[in-house]
């Protein structure tokens, strides 16, 4: 192999786990200010002072992130196609989550390879916060 | 906040339609995306690689996109519904957003179910997100879980 992984070299059934990520009150803040969302930063019930739950959306963008730091190539997304997410239980400032990647069916396409992707978010007490399937369109192996 | 500032489960109804304001995507947000989330997958990162692509130029993260529209979505409702808990999302990428898109939401709630726990009920919106053109470039449902009135 040449260091770049393609759809075809991915074997349904694997499992992979991501390095882990601290949530802080500044990836809180910065998403506020991405997403437009200042709501997220209230308390539920429209307490006063922020709030020390994370936003879901902001948990599902860290640990898509995650992936990327797995230290060994990963293949070529070339599109993300469906998520299906739900939630599990709240994850807090100070939370330190990891990712839990396992490949569940592979599809081959002319331009490309879709694969579907069950992932469980986990915090430090390797509790599942969040469940996700992720539908991704990857690279192929370039045809001679 | 007071009581009349939010939508609870009794005042939402099936039906109920929401056109957000516009937002331009810009090339600052899918940077600032990138560098939360860790996400520099090329796609959204690397401009000469993607002036060859069938894009011609970067394209935002999927979840930015989905970001942004929960973001106006919050200010498509004259009154913040009373959440208490984001609970569900089905989602579909259908379409590219390009830098100097300008993308709206559009919100309709589809169904709503009460729980065992008589403060509260679970409502699901259906949402698309279009672009300066009306295409649908994402499109879902979430569920959410609201208070209900005391």
């Amino acid at each position: 192999m040449d260091g770049i992984r393609y759809f075809e070299d991915v074997e349904v059934g694997e499992e992979i786990e991501t390095p882990a990520r601290t949530v802080t009150e500044a990836d809180v803040r910065t998403f506020a200010a991405i997403s437009g969302d200042h709501e997220a930063l209230n308390q539920p019930g429209g307490e006063p002072g922020l709030s020390s739950t994370i936003p879901e959306l902001l948990v599902v963008a860290i640990t898509s992130g995650l992936g990327f730091r797995i230290p060994a190539p990963q293949p070529q997304v070339l599109a993300f196609m469906v998520l299906d997410w739900r939630y599990v239980a709240p994850v807090r400032i100070g939370d330190t989550l990891r990712c839990r990647i396992r490949t569940t069916a592979k599809r081959a396409l002319r331009d490309g390879g879709v694969l579907v992707e069950k992932r469980e978010m986990i915090n430090q007490r390797g509790e599942v916060v969040q469940e996700a399937e992720y539908k991704l369109m990857v690279a192929r192996r370039p045809r001679e | 906040m007071s009581e009349l500032d939010r939508q609870y489960f009794e005042d939402i109804q099936i039906g109920d339609e929401y056109l957000s304001p516009g937002r331009t995507v810009t090339e600052a947000d899918i940077v600032a995306f990138a560098g939360l989330s860790g996400d520099y997958n090329v796609l959204h990162t690397d401009a000469e690689f993607m002036r060859t692509s069938i894009f011609g130029e970067r394209i935002a993260h999927g979840l930015l996109g989905l970001a942004i529209q929960s973001g106006l979505g919050s200010r498509a409702t004259p009154r913040a519904f009373a959440t208490l808990a984001f609970l569900a999302l089905r989602w579909r990428f259908k379409g590219p957003i390009k830098i100097g898109d300008t993308i709206r939401v559009r919100l309709k709630v589809s169904e709503k179910r009460e729980t065992s726990k008589p403060d509260r009920g679970i409502v699901t919106i259906q949402r698309s997100v279009l672009n300066q053109r009306g295409e649908v470039v994402q499109e879902g449902d979430t569920e959410i879980m609201v208070e209900r009135r005391k």
